[in-house]
């Protein structure tokens, strides 16, 4: 019997878990599980992480990057395997993604940004120019508007659209240049959060929005293509199979994206006046109405 | 009488299976959750239970004797009832130990279908007098979720009262609004808070700002004027218990298992302690040291035990858990309005009643205004009600003055009543009422379903009711009429689409609010005395009688703050509705009852208004669907003291 830790940031994050139950379950492992959940307040997982230690679980499972970060933070050796995490390596929860090197290890959460660029060319065939809208506050955010101007430079114009504090999205509208066919979110708090002012102002502007956050399709985004939670939480779960087996979690590869799902919302697309392609419609996982 | 185990019940809320085994675990009396249609937590569409998980858990909780309530609280428009018949059929099969519900026509639906399952009254319904209850229990409501504003000397009044069962919310997060009364998200987003989709604009950051001036406030405890601390009862919980609270309600749906279940077992502990020995029961540091540990927002009583002014109020903003939306430029009048293309006949063509000239209403504050509405074609005044700020209440000599001028025009005049009936408004109602059955104005105008109640027990006044009933359908119009009212006023956050689909199959004559000032909240809680002088809400009232405040949000739009005579604040809109372009596609609705809100005006506005808007019905209904000048529209909001806007008609259907 395994005794392993569960430390999550959000209940956005339930999939992720059920995933890697279900994935330590496929591997016939039985482990009695010590779940804690900070429910969005990031300042209380050190404590979280701490009680989990107390526990002297043999292995912690961080939700989020804040999780794994305070999990990695904890004094002595307990191994952890970590997921949606956006940028591992920047997070300084890996040296490098082949070679972790430390006490962690687990599945990067991030869809490559061309494959994102790709979705947006097919889902809006006619768009040539469109506004990245970022949180400049956040390092996910950052890398993942560096990553995808490399990729989305050549097939469309891009527009940097930066927004350091929540506010600055009560002034969108004065900020947005003319001739924007949509606008493309990246990973990032403030946007996410405050997401249902971005989908009012993108609505009077008649802007579709690609987002990175999952649960911003149904709160009005056009689309996303993104990490399946559960799917990453089950190969995580291959990987804590192998720690608990004596791996050494910095000997075992940082895990990719590498099925993301085509989420739709139809409501907003008919609000628009878009006709959703029939590929992407066969293809999505999930077409919010 | 004397207490038992069942005196109480501890009623925990559950968003996922997880949550419910560990709500139950940790010993709840009763949990309550919500399917997947027609519920309170539609942002999340994780956290509730589908149809066959309904089932389960309604065995599950059975098994573990425990009761189960499934909310069904929404307003429904006009084209969700077929689907809210079939959801009520299979809750019925279901039998949960009761429904949670808002919208009136759930009420009829129940009784149209045999119901068995008992329904209580969801916070949504904002029953806050005994008038209401006693209307409810006529429906077989056995219980009510009663206003967050009532303190425990009026729960227990209510109690004695009526004997219905009380359920309180005892812990957890709380709006500022009185609930059910709050159209912010809902008009400005689309996305009703009523229907379950609130994006919390009270917890926007706000600078408090001397209106005349526009310069903001001397003192500022922080940005967030509105942003309420979360509700604790753990340390009254014998004057919960004493009041006659009979269910003891932990807010928080979204919330997670570890969260639920830590709260469930400290009240547990407390209470059954308590009912094992009341006399020597004392507070248990360590419970309360856990629950203060782990809270999420600083606690307070909230209004359990007073009106707790600033004392209710995490200003800084530091724990806010989470923001759902930023403030945002509420829609002008350039934006298009969601109108179905030519929907302008020449001439309306109506079924049910007989248009002749529509009518005309206008709401004013004073008489100058009123005469300044009739001068200018009004057929009907409503006055009375709330007095803002300079403004005194009407007088009984002045109603009388009113109904002699309206003689002289041949025109009506309509007392109405406030929007939040506590007590002491109540009270003072039953005497007006009385007082106006020899004065004999044309009609009254209620906000609540009590004040219909006792308009009717009192009066033989016909008897209006006000958008605050929200009517979304045309079932609530049945409702209305069974209970003795001659006309209703659409909810002020349908979108037209939803207003188009309601008016064919109305019950009673519909009367739409098309210009006014809009309130988008109504409180309790004093916004410019707790931030200026730190003081509780009853010196509201007596200070700044001259001095006029407003609340300015990051998007630079200005919210009047109007304070009426019983020290509420009514949160105005940033943009004042302005509908006048559209009256020929609402007039294709068979509607025929026009309404401008305008006690917030001075009278040469309401004269302007007045004038515009009859010419226009006037006009149209004559056929003439050509000649809009477009140069009214901009000498309006020339005169007009905010911006106009669109309100919910930018949207194809309120969410």
């Amino acid at each position: 019997m395994h005794h392993i830790g569960i430390l999550q940031l959000t209940q956005n994050l339930d999939d992720a878990v059920h995933g890697f139950k279900a994935g330590l379950a496929e591997q016939n492992l039985t482990a009695e599980f010590y779940y804690v959940n900070a429910d969005g307040a990031v300042s209380d997982l050190p404590r979280l992480a701490g009680k989990l230690a107390e526990q002297k679980v043999n292995l912690i499972f961080a939700c989020s990057t804040p999780a794994a970060q305070a999990a990695v933070q904890l004094d002595g050796t307990i191994p952890v395997v970590f997921t949606p995490v956006f940028d591992p390596v920047g997070a300084a929860l890996a040296r490098t993604l082949d070679k972790p090197g430390g006490k962690a290890t687990g599945v990067a959460g991030m869809v490559p940004a061309a494959a994102k660029a790709a979705f947006i060319r097919e889902l809006l065939p006619a768009a040539k120019t469109i506004g990245i809208l970022y949180h400049t506050g956040d390092t996910n955010a950052l890398l993942e508007t560096a990553n995808f101007k490399q990729a989305a430079s050549e097939l469309f114009t891009l527009v940097d659209l930066p927004a350091d504090k929540p506010a600055d999205l009560s002034v969108l509208p004065d900020r947005l240049p003319p001739g924007l066919d949509a606008l493309f979110l990246p990973i990032g708090r403030i946007i996410e959060e405050n997401f249902a002012s971005v989908a009012y102002y993108a609505e009077a502007a008649n802007l579709p929005v690609i987002t990175s956050h999952a649960p911003n399709v149904p709160s009005g985004a056009l689309g996303a293509l993104v990490a399946n939670h559960y799917e990453l939480g089950r190969a995580c779960a291959v990987k804590a199979a192998q720690i608990l087996a004596g791996a050494k979690p910095g000997d075992i590869p940082v895990g990719l994206v590498d099925r993301p799902e085509v989420q739709l919302n139809a409501f907003v697309a008919a609000n628009l006046g878009i006709e959703l392609p029939p590929p992407l419609l066969a293809q999505a996982k999930e077409i919010f109405e | 009488m004397l207490l038992t185990p069942q005196s109480v019940e501890l009623l925990a809320p559950a968003g996922t299976w997880e949550v419910l085994e560990a709500a139950v675990a940790a010993g709840a009396d009763a949990v309550y959750l919500g399917g997947k249609r027609f519920n309170m937590r539609l942002h999340r569409t994780d956290t509730n239970f589908d149809d066959e998980k309904l089932a389960r858990a309604v065995q599950y909780a059975h098994k573990h004797k425990v009761r189960l309530y499934i909310t069904v609280n929404n307003l429904i428009s006009e084209r969700e009832i077929p689907g809210m018949r079939d959801y009520l059929r299979l809750l019925n099969q279901l039998q949960p130990d009761a429904l949670i519900v808002q919208d009136l026509a759930v009420l009829e639906l129940s009784r149209q279908l045999n119901m068995t399952v008992p329904l209580h009254a969801s916070v949504m319904m904002n029953t806050h007098n005994e008038h209401s209850i006693k209307t409810l229990m006529d429906y077989g409501i056995t219980r009510v979720v009663t206003n967050r504003e009532l303190t425990l000397t009026q729960l227990r009044l209510l109690k004695e009262r009526t004997g219905i069962e009380l359920e309180y919310f005892v812990h957890g997060d709380m709006c500022v609004a009185h609930s059910g009364q709050c159209y912010h998200s809902g008009i400005v987003f689309g996305q009703s808070s009523n229907r379950g989709r609130c994006l919390k604009p009270c917890r926007w950051p706000y600078q408090l700002i001397d209106s005349a001036t526009g310069r903001p406030a001397a003192a500022d405890p922080g940005p967030y004027k509105l942003a309420m601390k979360d509700m604790c009862m753990y340390n009254a919980l014998p004057e919960l218990i004493q009041a006659g609270v009979c269910s003891f309600k932990i807010e928080g749906r979204m919330r997670t298992a570890a969260f639920v279940s830590r709260i469930v077992k400290l009240y547990r502990q407390a209470i059954d302690r308590y009912i094992a020995d009341p006399t020597g029961y004392s507070l248990d540091p360590a419970g309360w040291q856990e629950l203060y540990a782990y809270r999420s927002r600083d606690f307070s009583t909230c209004y359990a035990l007073g009106n707790p002014g600033a004392s209710s109020i995490g200003y800084t903003g530091e724990r806010e858990p989470r923001f759902f939306s930023q403030a945002v430029q509420e829609a002008g009048l350039a934006v298009p309005a969601v109108l179905p293309a030519a929907s302008i006949p020449p001439r309306p063509t109506v079924s049910q009643f007989p248009a002749e000239r529509p009518t005309l209403a206008v709401r004013v504050a004073g008489i100058a205004a009123l005469a300044a509405a009739f001068e200018n074609g009004a057929d009907v005044a409503y006055i009375g009600g709330e007095a803002f700020k300079p403004e005194e209440p009407l007088t009984l000599q002045e109603i009388k003055q009113a109904i002699t001028l309206a003689g002289q025009y041949n025109t009506q005049v309509i007392v109405t009543t406030p929007r939040i009936t506590m007590e002491r408004e109540t009270g003072e109602l039953e005497q007006l009422f009385t007082c106006l059955e020899a004065v004999k104005p044309h009609g009254l105008l209620v906000a609540n379903s009590g004040m219909l109640r006792l308009a009717r027990q009192t009066t033989s006044l016909p008897v209006q009711a006000d958008f605050s009933f929200n009517l979304f359908n045309h079932l609530t119009t049945a409702w209305l009429k069974a209970n003795g009212a001659s006309k209703a006023t659409i909810s002020l956050e349908a979108a037209f689409e939803q207003i188009a689909e309601l008016a064919p199959g109305s019950h009673l004559p519909l009367e739409i609010i098309v210009h006014g000032a809009l309130e988008a909240m109504v409180l309790d809680h004093c916004v410019p005395s707790a931030v200026l002088a730190g003081a509780p809400a009853h010196a509201c009232s007596q200070l700044y009688p001259s001095q006029h405040y407003a609340l300015l949000d990051s998007a630079g739009e200005r919210h009047d703050i109007k304070i009426d005579q019983y020290a509420r604040n009514h949160i105005l809109f940033a943009k004042d509705l302005c509908l006048l372009t559209h009256l020929p596609a609402l007039l294709s609705t068979g509607i025929s009852n026009y309404r401008i809100e305008g006690q917030h005006y001075r009278p040469e506005l309401v004269g302007l208004l007045t004038a515009a808007y009859r010419t226009e019905l006037d006009r149209l209904s004559a056929g003439d669907a050509g000649s809009f000048d477009k140069n009214l529209l901009s000498r309006l909001g020339a005169a007009s003291p905010r911006k106009l806007g669109i309100g919910a008609f930018r949207y194809r259907l309120s969410r």
